[in-house]
């Protein structure tokens, strides 16, 4: 493989690379690359950090997948062409009416995704959280949450505490027993543990062990004649792959911010119909650093429909300037004040 | 391997359960080699559900449909031991057929708007490959064909944009949490 040079100096941290790699393996990777992936993993610890947030976005971009069923089922390189450029290709705006409906509300009209009225006080406001994830108590006492999807079973005997992670990732949160040894299984590889907390990923073609307390070792899948295992510590994390001839596993390790962003999968979007500006700034307020204020019961009885991620008070203070003419003052770092423009 | 909580349950029932018979019906035509299919449709029913919960999907149909294929994919890669030269990159055009469902929620959703920005934000060549890759689901090599571009082109130009789409994440506060 052809490691391209990058022209963007020192402080690239790998990701033009990391990128390559997401694209790589979305296709799927060979042998040789396999090694190759896992020596410039090695290389330099925020390549790792790089290639979490690559295959990340990679990922993310799925959610747009049937975007265009509602206007014709042949694919058109074209569908995402920004409004600028279709102006001068008029060839384009050929399309049916109802296409350039849905299209136009949902990608050139941005005052059509908050609509705005006065509040209905009969009508409490909805609002809530989407989805949780679950904690589950095993029998010793040991704390399972399981990111949604996950599924676990307990098989637990008098010489171990064995649990089976089937899908999914989960976070482990282990009672101390010497004496018992707590072992997580994905996918025939094997984590084992005496008192700790740790986070299992499984995929398709690997599992994912991340350390936050104590220690864990790591051993592949026994059907493949893997022995010895690696240690895991606090602050690391390994990439098992689970091929015939997978290399041994390489131990990483990560600082605090890297370990919250890989845990980062607990829920954080805000759903709200018809919500009082006020309570939707209250929920804002509750989850973040930053603090909004009021000025004028008006604005504070401004109803919307909307969803927001939970930690996204940027992009919600920018859409209340654009679209309702409300002025956002900062004070500080931490404080925000909405007011009327006029 | 129902959701928990009713308002996703609910949804799934409505939206999802009705599309299995067709869904394994397909999956069983397009990857006959690789035999038992019920692992795949829960797997994707998991990435559904997992993805959902943290933002908003546009179609869940076509969602479910190009997870289900990455995954055959991956599989077969993994049974053959390293990546097939030709054969295991199979037609999955004109999964999103005839469907006339309206895509769920995206009026007001605005992640979906900005990753939609994201991807109007990119360079042509890399704009039209993101696009068919992903709201088409089309693969590296049916990407190359419709563009008359090599395989080699396609994924470099993939990455170009992957990596641009993230600047943009960055610049616009997206990320699996906020970044100071």
């Amino acid at each position: 493989m052809k490691m391209a040079s990058s022209n963007l100096g020192d402080d690239d941290f790998g990701e033009k690379q990391a990128a390559e790699w997401a694209l790589r393996h979305d296709r799927g990777i060979t042998a040789t690359e396999q090694d190759e992936f896992y020596a410039w993993l090695a290389l330099d610890p925020h390549h790792s950090e790089a290639w979490a947030e690559h295959r990340w976005g990679w990922e993310e971009l799925d959610r747009l997948a049937g975007l265009q069923t509602s206007l014709s089922a042949i694919p058109d390189p074209e569908l995402l062409r920004p409004l600028s450029d279709r102006i001068i290709r008029p060839l384009k705006w050929v399309m049916p009416v109802a296409a350039a409906l849905i299209l136009g509300v949902f990608l050139w009209n941005p005052k059509e995704k908050l609509t705005a009225q006065l509040v209905d006080s009969s009508a409490p406001p909805r609002i809530e959280t989407v989805a949780l994830i679950e904690e589950r108590t095993l029998s010793d006492g040991s704390v399972v949450s399981l990111n949604r999807g996950a599924e676990v079973t307990e098989n637990y005997s008098k010489d171990e505490r064995r649990v089976q992670l089937n899908r999914g990732e989960a976070t482990f949160s282990v009672v101390h027993d010497a004496s018992l040894p707590f072992i997580v299984e994905a996918n025939g590889v094997a984590v084992r543990a005496v008192g700790t907390v740790f986070n299992v990923r499984l995929d398709a073609s690997t599992v994912e062990v991340l350390v936050t307390e104590g220690q864990v070792r790591v051993e592949p899948q026994s059907s493949l004649g893997g022995e010895a295992g690696a240690l895991v510590g606090a602050s690391q994390y390994t990439i098992i792959a689970l091929l015939p001839h997978a290399n041994e596993p390489r131990v990483i390790g990560l600082t605090a911010d890297e370990i919250d962003e890989r845990l980062a999968w607990q829920p954080r979007w805000l759903d709200f119909t018809k919500a009082p500006l006020s309570a939707i700034i209250a929920k804002f307020n509750r989850s973040n650093g930053i603090q909004i204020t009021i000025e004028g019961s008006k604005l504070a009885d401004l109803s919307l429909s909307a969803t927001f991620r939970s930690d996204n008070i940027e992009g919600f203070v920018r859409l209340m300037e654009s679209n309702f003419g409300i002025q956002a003052t900062r004070i500080g770092e931490n404080r925000i004040i909405l007011s009327n423009a006029e | 391997m129902p959701p928990h909580d009713p308002t996703t349950a609910d949804w799934f029932s409505k939206e999802v359960q009705p599309l299995e018979p067709a869904f394994r019906s397909w999956l069983k035509k397009r990857f006959p080699t690789l035999g038992d299919t019920d692992d795949l449709v829960q797997e994707s029913y998991a990435r559904l559900l997992r993805t959902r919960r943290t933002g908003s999907i546009a179609c869940a149909k076509a969602f479910l449909y190009v997870t289900a294929r990455n995954l055959a994919l991956n599989r077969l890669r993994h049974l053959r031991y390293e990546r097939p030269e030709n054969g295991a990159e199979m037609d999955t055009s004109h999964v999103v057929d005839d469907t006339k469902s309206i895509p769920e929620s995206i009026s007001h959703a605005e992640d979906l708007q900005l990753l939609v920005h994201a991807i109007q934000s990119l360079p042509d060549r890399c704009r039209q490959v993101i696009t068919l890759r992903k709201i088409y689901g089309l693969s590296q090599k049916e990407v190359a064909e419709k563009m008359g571009i090599s395989e080699h082109t396609v994924e470099a130009q993939g990455a170009i944009g992957l990596r641009k789409c993230i600047g943009y994440f960055r610049s616009h506060g997206y990320g699996r949490r906020v970044r100071k």
